[in-house]
């Protein structure tokens, strides 16, 4: 009787057992799915991060709590590029070695970059006997495929860099440096390129002349 | 006894590793749906079209439609009638062949809105919700019209591009 009663609970911890064990297997195999579900997650994320290059990104500065928008291009070379001027002439970066550039994307729609394109002439005047020049990047998109079109795109670029009294070149097609220069989607857009080609500053966003001519002085080295 | 007392601890044991297992598995998961929902925030759009889905008008005469949209929090776009000929207006569209023919548009006024960087300068601009009575003209059946909105969105220190955002509205004519 003992003996049978044993034979019984044993049989009946075996089922139990068995079933606990089922449980466990499909609920590793939910965690293996889960792993497998966010591995696949992260490696298209890393796909796209690779197909757009490096993105710069607003971050909380921690002492003050304010975002601070950081680029993935400082410390790094200037991407290079050769863009058409107004007057379809080819302006490369490269032809600016040895002088500290300002790289301005803007665009004629875009009302911050109007307020801080005064402040951008007057400190070019200032330090351009230093060495210093500033590309008037227009990120306005325009229509290569219809002659017209970009020709009156076009005229309305110069007609706002008249304007705006801009004398320093102003380029066009922007756009097409999106990728390499980290996204620009957001205007204005600035990077400050010292003699030797390297970026020393990013600032996305109307700031302030003082800050713009403190990043000015980065590049110039003073 | 101690046989019984044995299997006891054995499926004890089982269970809190079952446990242990579901816990990590859920913790896992709601990490990465945390992670999708912060993605889809920084990606949101500027703008986007609230209401109504469906509309019923009388078929062959001009009708009246509010058509109610919500712009992101911190973000403004320029009104229909900015005050700089510059800037992009927000404009309401019904493409040709629609099989709807929009008559016209009324805008809301636009809001005073200053650039902390231009404190002298105002500029015209929607911002949280806003409406457009758009007043349409639709033949009688059901017509599924993707009406277009142009707008330019910007905070007060930076702008993004110029953009076009679908307004899908059934349109039903009785």
């Amino acid at each position: 009787m003992f003996a049978r009663t044993i034979s019984e609970e044993v049989l009946s911890a075996v089922k139990r057992n068995t079933i606990v064990l089922g449980v466990v297997l499909l609920i590793l195999a939910i965690f293996a799915w889960a792993g497998w579900a966010n591995f696949e997650y992260r490696k298209q994320a890393a796909e796209r991060l690779l197909a757009s290059a490096a993105k710069g990104e607003l971050v909380v500065n921690a002492s003050s709590g304010e975002s601070k928008f950081e680029s993935p291009l400082t410390g790094k070379p200037a991407p290079a590029f050769a863009l058409e001027d107004l007057s379809g002439k080819k302006v490369s970066l490269a032809s600016y070695k040895g002088k500290a550039v300002l790289i301005n994307f803007w665009a004629t729609w875009c009302a911050p970059c109007k307020i801080e394109t005064p402040w951008l002439v007057e400190l070019r005047n200032q330090y351009a006997a230093q060495g210093f020049e500033i590309l008037g990047v227009s990120a306005d998109d325009i229509d290569r495929d219809d002659a017209q079109k970009l020709s009156d795109e076009k005229k309305e670029i110069a007609r706002s860099a008249q304007q705006l009294h801009i004398p320093y070149p102003v380029l066009i097609d922007g756009a097409s440096l999106d990728k390499d220069y980290g996204g620009l989607d957001e205007l204005p857009m600035s990077f400050y390129v010292e003699r030797n080609g390297t970026v020393v500053a990013v600032q996305m966003g109307i700031t302030s002349k003082n800050d713009m001519e403190a990043n000015i002085k980065k590049t110039l080295g003073n | 006894m101690r046989g019984r007392w044995r299997l006891k601890l054995r499926m004890r044991s089982g269970r809190r590793i079952a446990l242990s297992v579901a816990f990590g598995t859920a913790a896992l998961l709601a990490a990465g749906q945390a992670d999708s929902v912060n993605r889809s925030l920084l990606k949101g759009a500027a703008v986007e079209y609230l209401y109504p889905e469906q509309v019923t008008v009388a078929a062959g005469k001009p009708s009246d439609v509010s058509l109610h949209f919500r712009i992101a929090q911190g973000l403004h776009i320029n009104s229909h009638t900015p005050k700089d000929d510059f800037l992009i207006p927000t404009t309401f569209s019904i493409p040709d062949g629609a099989g709807v023919r929009l008559e016209s548009a009324a805008y809301p006024q636009g809001k005073d809105f200053t650039l902390p960087a231009e404190p002298g300068n105002k500029l015209s601009v929607y911002t949280d919700e806003f409406v457009i009575q758009a007043r349409i003209v639709a033949p009688a059946g059901n017509h599924l019209v993707e009406a277009k909105l142009h707008f330019q969105a910007c905070d007060k220190n930076i702008c993004l591009p110029p953009k076009t955002i679908p307004v899908a509205i059934d349109v039903i004519g009785k």
